[in-house]
């Protein structure tokens, strides 16, 4: 425990990263959107202000928003496999036999059938979910959107029928990232009674005691139950 | 005592004196005989002249005319009484010549105009033919002294090439008269009785008889002596002498001089047929019998143009006839209008000529009556709508090959769409936009199209032909195609969706929702987001040709698929072949599409679902923890 009871939860790197996946992912939700209701009011406010080569600004800004996060989504990957708080990042997130019944503890919990809520560790089944469904999204969006992006490449590979379908996956599978996003994400750091009104964990990069208390108490305590150890080392050698 | 001798002698003597008194006296009678002969010594001079109130006059008497005549076995002295030949002159006394010893039966001069005038005034006693050859004769006569221009041109009228001499109208020999101004027709109708009749109806006629000086009569148009075939002599100015004059019509009303002068700016008044003008004043008002304007027997009156016209104008009247306009006209409707609602009438201009019929004013002849429903009674909300359309613009801008009001409609022959055989009837239409001179490059390629062999085969097609998709009146330009929707391809869209997205034309034909598959296709999307790149219906099907995709000629035939696609997916172009194109994600021809769909759909509202009731509960249960931990 520092004494300030600020816990360290992304490094600036990190940060950075969730920083790029946040504004392409956002930027990507609006561009992509926009293309499929273009009738919407807001849809068309921007072009009204945009003006003339509104759709065309959106198409590349759409295009630009993908590169950034698939740039970032490579960076991220050299990062889990060449970094050791990479690589423990990957471990932490893994998924492993406790969080099936963490998951049922949760449940009961929440319904009301358990008073103690499950000891969760650096990442609950509930973020562990969304980090792998992001990584699924990616790869699928990505794949789908280089698909369309390049499509007089990829048309007489996959046929007329074939961009049928990355065009619809492309459609569905972002409805579902970004309801993912407003509905698990945006509820966990916002509206979450633990963290409301905001985990500022994302710019601040520290966890507050009582936000670890109550998310991570596993983590916290095997931090506390480090630093004691360190403590007992330090004071045994300064003894 | 008497020797027989001398007896003898007394006796030849006596008989030679008897005899000779016999032929005296027997002479005496030759003397008076020759006594002519004796006047002719002289008379038969030419050059015998002599002075006469300081005019010298000629005194010769051809003989052999002389004795011709009616008075040739007379004497001399039988008129010329009291003469005394070897006395100069004859007749010091000046004893008048009185023919009426002798002709004492003749019909008096009292009441002719040649009262105060002699017998040989006109009967020349020297030459004296019989009465008949004088009657034949009396023109030549009376032009012995009528000398001036005017009487003298009557040999050149009509009426003396017909042998109608003076006598025809001032009556003849002794009863000669001046025909008074008021009984002019009546001389004239003499002869002219219908021409009397009908100019006895005419407005003319009855200014006359109220007394106006200024009326005309017969010879006031057709002057008097030197009368000539009536077309030679009415031309326009025997009219407009009058109908000149602003003092006898002021005013610029109908009616006026001023009105009446427009006629010399007129096509009828400048263009020259037979070395006349085209139309005069009588070839459209009539001419004994012109009435006043307002006169319903009047030829110019509304009702009675088209005949009038149509006397030279017979082609453009008949198709009038058969027009909208004629058929409303001919039925009594009186909004409809006649040759000069139109044309107008004194001013009447070649169409090629005028201001007011060039293309860019001829809609304002049209507007005229047909603006503001004034009486199309609300069937027709358009015509004001060409104002603004790429034709009249065009025509503004100096291009004189775009359409005008009767490019489309016809002229005199313009009906309504209705009709089969009007230029702007549904099946026509094509024709008119493509004839010579205008559209006939879209008008090859959209023969054949699928929406014209539908219109052109089909009873009640819903086929559009070129104002189906271009609009009629207010048909605007390509390049403004789309401009209220932001895009040509977005106003492309729009303009077959209008067709293509509704139910009921799709059901009447069997076609398919064509319009609802590629709005949500990516052409679609990104023409309704604006794009000005993407396809829109016509970058795929062309836009007058279009075509079926059975049709090998079609730009999405199998054949031509690969080329229409490949302009804008090159390389790719193979592969659209056997690609349906129009498809939607629940289209059940690609299976795998309606899984993945199917599948998709489904985890969203599983995954989704699941989320949204854990955070629920989840939120309510860390709110209940949370208030609990605060009470205790």
């Amino acid at each position: 425990m520092t004494s300030e009871g600020k816990y360290l939860r992304m490094t600036k790197n990190e940060r950075i990263q969730h920083f790029l996946l946040l504004s392409s992912f956002i930027t990507l939700v609006i561009t992509g959107f926009a293309l499929k209701f273009p009738e919407a009011f807001w849809v068309k406010w921007s072009i009204f202000i945009i003006g003339k080569n509104a759709f065309e600004v959106r198409g590349v800004v759409h295009r630009i928003a993908a590169v950034v996060m698939v740039a970032g989504s490579i960076y991220h990957l050299i990062y889990v496999i060449f970094t050791k708080r990479g690589r423990k990042l990957v471990k932490d997130l893994w998924f492993y036999r406790t969080d099936i019944t963490d998951l049922r503890d949760s449940l009961m919990y929440i319904i009301g059938k358990r008073n103690e809520r499950p000891y969760f560790d650096r990442f609950s089944y509930i973020e562990k979910a969304e980090y792998w469904a992001v990584v699924w999204g990616t790869v699928v969006m990505g794949g789908t959107g280089m698909m369309l992006w390049f499509e007089n490449y990829f048309l007489p590979i996959i046929n007329v029928s074939g961009m049928n379908i990355a065009t619809a996956v492309h459609w569905y599978e972002a409805i579902l990232a970004s309801l993912a996003i407003l509905v698990w994400h945006f509820y966990f750091i916002f509206l979450n009674p633990d963290v409301s009104p905001m985990n500022k964990a994302w710019y601040t990069g520290f966890l507050t005691r009582h936000q670890m208390e109550h998310e991570h108490p596993r983590e916290l305590a095997k931090i506390e139950e480090e630093m004691l150890e360190r403590t007992t080392e330090s004071s045994e050698k300064t003894e | 005592m008497m020797t027989a001798r001398r007896k003898f002698v007394l006796i030849a003597a006596t008989i030679t004196f008897l005899i000779t008194i016999v032929v005296l006296v027997s002479n005496t009678k030759f003397l008076r005989a020759t006594g002519t002969d004796d006047c002719f010594a002289c008379h038969e001079d030419k050059s015998l002249t002599a002075d006469r109130n300081g005019k010298k006059i000629s005194l010769y008497i051809d003989p052999a005319l002389y004795k011709k005549s009616t008075h040739g076995d007379m004497d001399c002295k039988d008129c010329h009484e009291g003469y005394k030949p070897e006395e100069m002159p004859h007749n010091p006394n000046k004893k008048k010549i009185d023919c009426k010893s002798c002709h004492d039966n003749v019909k008096p001069l009292e009441n002719s105009v040649h009262k105060n005038k002699e017998c040989y005034s006109c009967h020349n006693p020297h030459t004296q033919k019989p009465i008949k050859e004088l009657k034949a004769n009396n023109t030549s006569l009376c032009l012995d002294c009528h000398k001036n221009k005017n009487v003298k041109d009557f040999t050149t009228s009509i009426h003396y090439k017909k042998n109608i001499g003076c006598d025809g109208c001032h009556k003849g020999g002794h009863e000669v008269q001046k025909i008074n101004k008021g009984d002019i027709q009546n001389v004239c109708g003499k002869c002219h009785g219908s021409n009397q009749k009908d100019f006895n109806n005419s407005i003319h006629h009855t200014v006359l008889s109220k007394g106006n000086q200024n009326a005309p009569n017969c010879v006031s148009c057709h002057g008097s002596h030197k009368i000539n075939n009536s077309k030679m002599t009415i031309e326009s100015e025997a009219c407009l002498k009058c109908h000149l004059d602003e003092k006898l019509f002021p005013g610029d009303e109908k009616g006026s001089a001023k009105f009446v002068a427009h006629y010399k700016t007129s096509i009828h008044s400048s263009i020259q047929k037979d070395g006349k003008p085209a139309a005069g004043c009588v070839d459209c008002h009539g001419d004994h019998t012109i009435e006043k304007l307002t006169d319903p027997k009047e030829s110019t009156v509304k009702a009675r143009m088209i005949n009038t016209c149509g006397k030279c104008h017979a082609d453009e009247v008949s198709k009038f006839n058969n027009s909208n306009h004629g058929k409303a006209f001919n039925s009594g409707n009186k909004e409809a209008p006649s040759c000069f609602d139109c044309h107008g009438e004194h001013d009447i201009k070649s169409v090629l000529q005028s201001d007011e019929f060039s293309k860019i004013n001829q809609a304002d002849i049209c507007l005229k009556c047909h603006s503001n429903n004034k009486v199309t009674q609300g069937k027709d909300n358009h015509t004001e709508d060409y104002k603004s359309s790429f034709h009249y613009l065009a025509l503004k801008d100096g291009n004189t090959a775009a359409a005008t009001c009767s490019n489309c409609h016809g002229a005199h022959d313009m009906k309504s769409a209705g009709d089969p055989t009007s230029n702007i009837n549904k099946k026509n239409v094509d024709k008119t936009c493509g004839q010579s001179g205008c559209h006939t490059k879209e008008l090859s390629e959209y023969t054949g199209s699928v929406h014209e062999v539908s219109l052109m085969t089909k009873e009640n097609s819903d086929a559009p032909n070129c104002v189906g998709c271009h609009g009629n009146h207010q048909i605007k330009s390509t390049d403004s195609l789309g401009n209220a929707e932001g895009s040509r391809q977005r106003g492309i869209i729009k303009l077959c969706s209008s067709c293509h997205a509704s139910v009921k034309i799709i059901n009447n034909n069997n076609l398919k929702n064509v319009a609802g598959t590629y709005l949500e296709s990516f052409h679609g999307l990104a023409v309704r987001g604006g794009s000005t790149q993407a396809a829109d219906c016509g970058s795929c099907h062309g836009n007058h040709n279009i075509r079926t995709s059975s049709d090998t000629l079609s730009s999405i035939n199998k054949r031509n698929l690969g080329k229409t696609c490949g302009k804008c997916h090159p390389g790719a172009s193979e592969v659209f072949i056997n690609s349906r194109i129009h498809t939607l994600i629940t289209d059940e021809d690609n299976p795998m599409l309606l899984w993945i769909s199917r599948i998709y759909i489904l985890l969203i509202i599983a995954t989704i679902g699941g989320m949204t009731l854990h955070n629920i509960l989840d939120y309510r249960r860390k709110m209940k923890d949370k208030k609990a931990g605060k009470e205790s």
